[in-house]
């Protein structure tokens, strides 16, 4: 390979690469402000990383923790069933069921 | 093994609304719904039903070291006013409730044959450290108490999975416990 392709391919990789961070990025931002009205710890939301637990760390009490649910349903206009719930404790987790669940419309 | 769980009435009125769009169907079973549309007060329904599974859901997260949420999956029965049964795939948890106007409180034993003891209270401070502070003082002391040593060879350590598990001078003790807190509620129950 050309010296020059090999640069593209890297470039485009490069960019790639950035896009899903954005993406990511962005998931967490959203998810950030669906939880906001139920956190009981702020310093955590501040904070707020991927591995950020919805009940240890953000102190959202479990009832709330189904408004968390019902409200990313409404705003991805997605279905999420009892069983993905089941995993939903944390922001990663999260993200990777309502990733799943775009990604099967 | 022992659970337990508080629901402050007027607090889960302010922040839960039970009855918006969806919620019922994510969190009860069939037979459920059925409790809460015959009973009087349907919110006092809901939340005792509430109470009971996640209680007994404290039990199973000490025995399966698993965390999951799944409210429908804890099915609860109820056998009078305040017994019931609460199962989670085999197991069958026993459960007792007890309602008043300002909060509902469950306990759940995984079998009968413990001694449970159990103290409810309530907080003049509405910060979440602060009342998870004073629930756990309140329960050294009635363990301290009951093993006639100072209050401060007691500690109560949580596990990764929010369990709390008692210690005696670093020694774990076989005393089960479980805390709950919610709005201006607050309760420790131990099984010896």
């Amino acid at each position: 390979m050309a010296l020059e392709t090999l640069m593209d391919v890297l470039f485009l990789r490069k960019l790639a690469n950035r896009r899903i961070t954005m993406k990511k990025e962005a998931l967490i931002a959203q998810l950030k402000d669906i939880v906001q009205p139920y956190v009981q710890n702020e310093e955590a939301l501040e904070n707020l990383t991927e591995n950020t637990d919805f009940i240890s760390d953000l102190k959202i009490n479990s009832a709330n923790l189904v408004d968390v649910v019902l409200d990313v349903e409404e705003v991805f206009d997605i279905e999420i069933d009892n069983d993905a719930m089941e995993k939903m404790l944390t922001v990663k987790a999260a993200m990777e069921i309502i990733s799943a669940k775009l990604d099967e419309k | 093994m022992v659970g337990n769980d508080i629901v402050d009435l007027k607090q889960a009125a302010l922040e839960s609304h039970w009855q918006r769009k969806g919620f019922i169907n994510k969190v009860f079973t069939d037979q459920e719904i059925g409790y809460i549309k015959k009973a009087k007060h349907s919110s006092f329904m809901v939340w005792k039903l509430w109470s009971m599974k996640e209680s007994a859901y404290k039990i199973n997260v000490q025995q399966y070291n698993h965390r999951f949420f799944n409210p429908k999956k804890m099915a609860c029965r109820l056998l009078d006013a305040g017994q019931g049964v609460v199962t989670i795939n085999k197991d069958k948890y026993r459960t007792h409730s007890i309602v008043n106007d300002r909060f509902i409180y469950s306990i759940a034993t995984l079998n009968n044959s413990c001694n449970i003891e159990s103290e409810y209270f309530e907080f003049n401070n509405s910060s979440y450290r602060v009342q998870s502070r004073t629930g756990h003082s309140k329960l050294i002391q009635a363990i301290s108490k009951k093993l006639h040593v100072k209050n401060d060879v007691i500690k109560i350590k949580k596990s990764i999975l929010g369990v709390p598990k008692l210690y005696k001078n670093e020694n774990a003790l076989s005393i089960g416990c479980s805390l709950t807190n919610h709005g201006n509620y607050g309760a420790y129950v131990l099984s010896t």
